[in-house]
C-alpha cells in the first residue's frame, strides 16, 4: 500500500466538501476521480498531498517530503522566477541532489522554455508543463494530477500521460482528477466517482463502464 | 535554516524583479530623507518671533544710571531668531496659525518697574505646541540671561550710591522722596567732637561705643562694592558652541523619519510577501512537508528586518550628509551607527512580524497591502500622540513597534547615556515581535487550507 485514506472528510463550517472517505492507492494503480466540478475531486487530492488539512480522518503513507507528488489544478510556482529558478528553488527545498542538472534535465524532458522567459510570461501550457516538472522533482512514488491536461496540447497531453506512466511502471501509482472520459478510458485502471463531496462508486474501469454512473458522465 | 535561506533569496529575487515596488522601496526613504533634511535646514534658519511692545519702550531706557539703547538689545536676539515688531492682536492671530513661533510680550509698566528697580519686571513669552517651541523658549532664556546681567550692573552700581550715600552721607532720594544723610564720615566726626566737649562720663562712654560700631560700618561698607559684583556673578559660564551631537531637534526628527519609513514599509512589505505565497497558490505546495510553517513566518521577518536595515542605513546616511551639508550641530550619526542598526534589526523584525500577521488574516495580496496600510496608519499616528495628552492613545501605541522604534532610535543616535533606553526599548520590540510573531504562526495556518 502506497497511500491510505482513512475517513477523510473537510468541512467549511456547515458546508461539506467532502464527505468521510476511505481510499487505498496500491503499486501500479491509476486511479481516476470524476464527478462534476465542485463534487470533491480537488479536495480529496489536496488532502492526499498535504496539502490541505483534513477536518476528519487521517491519512497514511505520506512521509518523506519527496514521496507524493502533487500537480494542482492551478500551477503552484513562482510567476517572476524563470522556470529554471523555480525548479532549482523546489529542488533544493526537496533536498534533491544536484538542483541545477536536475532542473536541466526536466527542462528538457517537459519541453520548458529556458531562454530567460519569467514564468508569467509563459503560456498556459507551458506553465501546466512547469507544474508537473516541479511534482516530480522529488521522484515521487505517487503523483496527484488535479485535471492536468485542461490547457495542454494533444502533443503534451502525450507526454504528460507518458510521464505518469512511467511513475507507475516504477512501482508508483497515479490519482487524477478529470472531465474527459477518453483519459480515462487510456489510462485509469480503477475509478471514483465522486458527487457533492461524496463517493458514489469505486471499482476497476469494467466495472465503471456497467455502472449507470458511467452515463452520467458519458 | 538552509529552507529558510532558500525562501528568504527567493524574496529578494522578487524584490528585485518588481521595478515599481523597488523604485518605491529605495525613492520612498530617500524623499523621506530629504524632506527630513530640509526640515533640519529649516531647523538651523532663524525662526520668526513677534515682538509686542505694550510698554512702547523709549528708545534709551535709563535705569540706576545705566542707559540701555532699546533697538540694540533687541538687536542681539535678531541673531538667534527673526524679531518681528507686531501689535497683540496680530502677534496672537499669528501664533494660532503658525506662522510664527513664539511671541515676546512687553507689558504695560514694564520700563517704569524697571526704573523703580524695587520690583522685578517681567517678559511674557508665549509658543506654540510644536518642535521649535523649545529652541525659541531657549532663546529667549538667553536674552533674558544676558538683560539680567547686565542690569544687575545697573542695580549694583546704585545700590552701592547708596552704600556711598551711607559712608559719605548728603542728598539722597529713593521712590521720588529727597532726604539728607548724615553719612558715617560726618557722624564719627560728630561723634570725636562729643567725646572731647562732654565731661559727662557715661555719654563719652556711649560716644566711643558709637565710634566703634561706625568704624566697622565703614570699614565693612568699604568692602560691600566688591562683595555684591562677586555676589552678582559667583560663576560666569563660557558657551563652547564648536561640538555636540544632543540636538533634540534633529534627533526627534532623524527618528522619526526612520520609524514612520520603517513602520509603513516593513508591514506592508511582510504583508503583501506572505499573500502572495497564497495568491501563487505555492503555500500549500510549500506547506505539505517542504517548509514548516514557523519558518515560513520567520523568512518573511527576516525580509522585513534586511529592508529594514538597507533602507534605514540609506536614510541615515543621506541625513548625515545633508545634516553635515547644512551644518546642523548634533547631526552626525557616524559613531553611533552599529547601534543603529541593530534598533534597525529590531524594528524591522517587530514591524515585519505585524505585517505577516497581517498577511495571514488578509489571505491574498490586494486585501493585505490595504489592510496592512489601514492598521498601521492609524497605529503609527498613536505612536505621535505624547505621554500625558492622551493616556488611553499612549498605552495602546505602546502595543504597537512604531513608538519604541523611534524611542530606540534617539537613543542610539544622540542619547549621552542611551543604554537604560535601549535595553528597556529592545526587550520592547523583542517582546512584539514574538507576540506578532506568535499570532501570525497561528493564522498562516488559515492561509494552507
Amino acid at each position: 500500500m502506497l497511500l491510505s485514506a482513512r475517513g477523510v472528510a473537510r468541512r467549511y463550517g456547515r458546508v461539506v466538501a467532502l464527505a468521510p472517505t476511505s481510499l487505498d492507492i496500491r503499486t501500479g494503480e491509476a486511479v481516476a476521480l470524476i464527478g462534476p466540478n465542485g463534487a470533491g475531486k480537488s479536495t480529496l487530492l489536496s488532502i492526499l498531498a498535504g496539502a490541505l488539512e483534513p477536518t476528519e480522518g487521517l491519512v497514511e503513507g505520506r512521509d518523506g517530503t519527496g514521496r507524493i507528488g502533487w500537480v494542482p489544478q492551478r500551477p503552484a510556482h513562482y510567476s517572476r522566477l524563470t522556470p529554471r529558478e523555480n525548479l532549482e528553488l523546489f529542488a533544493r527545498l526537496e533536498g534533491v541532489d544536484d538542483p541545477p542538472t536536475t532542473a536541466a534535465r526536466f527542462i528538457e524532458l517537459l519541453e520548458l522554455p529556458d531562454d530567460g522567459r519569467l514564468t508569467a510570461q509563459l503560456s498556459a501550457g507551458n506553465q501546466q508543463r512547469l507544474n508537473l516538472a516541479v511534482a516530480l522533482l522529488g521522484r515521487p512514488e505517487v503523483l496527484l494530477l488535479d485535471e492536468p491536461t485542461a490547457s495542454l496540447d494533444p502533443r503534451q497531453r502525450r507526454r504528460l500521460w507518458d510521464v505518469a506512466s512511467r511513475v507507475r511502471e516504477r512501482e508508483g501509482a497515479v490519482v487524477f482528477a478529470t472531465q474527459n472520459l477518453e483519459e480515462l478510458e487510456h489510462f485509469a485502471t480503477r475509478v471514483i466517482v465522486l458527487l457533492d463531496g461524496a463517493v458514489v462508486f469505486a471499482g476497476s474501469l469494467d466495472e465503471f463502464r456497467r455502472a449507470p454512473e458511467a452515463d452520467v458522465f458519458a | 535554516m538552509t529552507k529558510i535561506r532558500l525562501l528568504l533569496a527567493k524574496d529578494l529575487r522578487l524584490l528585485g524583479r518588481s521595478p515599481a515596488l523597488l523604485a518605491a522601496l529605495v525613492l520612498y526613504p530617500l524623499v523621506f530623507a530629504v524632506l527630513v533634511g530640509l526640515v533640519v535646514r529649516y531647523a538651523n534658519d532663524r525662526p520668526k518671533v513677534a515682538f509686542v511692545d505694550l510698554d512702547h519702550l523709549p528708545e534709551t531706557l535709563t535705569v540706576g544710571g545705566q542707559s540701555f539703547n532699546v533697538p540694540r538689545v533687541i538687536s542681539q536676539v535678531q541673531g538667534s531668531v527673526q524679531l518681528v515688531a507686531m501689535d497683540e492682536e496680530d502677534a496672537d492671530h499669528e501664533l494660532a496659525n503658525g506662522s510664527i513661533v513664539a511671541e515676546i510680550v512687553v507689558p504695560r509698566g514694564f520700563a517704569s518697574k524697571l526704573r523703580g528697580m524695587v520690583e522685578s519686571p517681567r517678559l511674557v513669552l508665549r509658543t506654540a505646541h510644536g518642535g521649535l517651541s523649545s529652541r525659541v523658549e531657549q532663546q529667549t532664556q538667553a536674552l533674558v540671561y544676558s538683560l539680567n546681567r547686565r542690569l544687575q550692573r545697573a542695580y549694583i552700581d546704585a545700590n552701592l550710591q547708596y552704600v556711598k550715600l551711607l559712608v559719605e552721607g548728603g542728598q539722597g532720594s529713593f521712590l521720588g522722596d529727597e532726604f539728607d544723610v548724615v553719612g558715617l564720615d560726618r557722624a564719627a566726626q560728630m561723634l570725636e567732637e562729643i567725646k572731647q566737649s562732654s565731661n559727662d562720663p557715661v555719654v563719652v562712654q556711649r560716644a566711643e561705643e558709637l565710634s566703634v560700631f561706625v568704624r566697622e560700618a565703614r570699614l565693612a561698607l568699604g568692602a560691600s562694592g566688591e562683595s555684591l559684583r562677586a555676589t552678582a556673578n559667583p560663576i560666569e559660564l563660557e558657551t563652547d558652541t564648536s561640538g555636540g551631537r544632543t540636538w533634540l531637534l534633529s534627533a526627534q526628527l532623524q527618528a522619526y523619519a526612520l520609524g514612520l519609513t520603517l513602520a509603513f514599509i516593513c508591514v506592508l512589505l511582510a504583508a503583501a510577501a506572505l499573500a502572495a505565497e497564497r495568491d501563487e497558490n505555492v503555500i500549500g505546495r510549500l506547506t505539505r512537508g517542504l517548509v514548516r510553517l514557523a519558518e515560513l513566518v520567520v523568512v518573511k521577518v527576516l525580509l522585513a528586518v534586511l529592508v529594514a536595515v538597507g533602507l534605514g542605513v540609506v536614510i541615515a546616511l543621506v541625513f548625515g550628509v545633508l545634516a553635515e551639508a547644512f551644518g546642523v550641530s548634533g547631526g552626525e550619526p557616524w559613531q553611533r551607527l552599529p547601534l543603529l542598526v541593530l534598533g534597525l534589526a529590531l524594528a524591522g523584525a517587530a514591524f515585519g512580524a505585524f505585517g505577516t500577521l497581517v498577511g495571514a488574516l488578509a489571505r491574498d495580496s490586494r486585501t493585505a497591502v490595504l489592510v496592512a496600510f489601514l492598521a498601521a496608519l492609524p497605529l503609527v499616528l498613536l505612536g505621535l500622540v505624547p505621554e500625558g495628552a492622551a493616556r488611553a492613545a499612549w498605552w495602546a501605541a505602546r502595543f504597537f513597534p512604531f513608538s519604541h522604534a523611534v524611542r530606540f532610535f534617539q537613543a542610539s543616535l544622540y542619547d549621552a547615556s542611551p543604554w537604560g533606553t535601549l535595553g528597556r526599548e529592545a526587550v520592547w520590540l523583542l517582546a512584539l515581535v514574538l507576540a506578532f510573531g506568535a499570532a501570525a504562526r497561528v493564522a498562516v495556518r488559515r492561509l494552507a487550507m
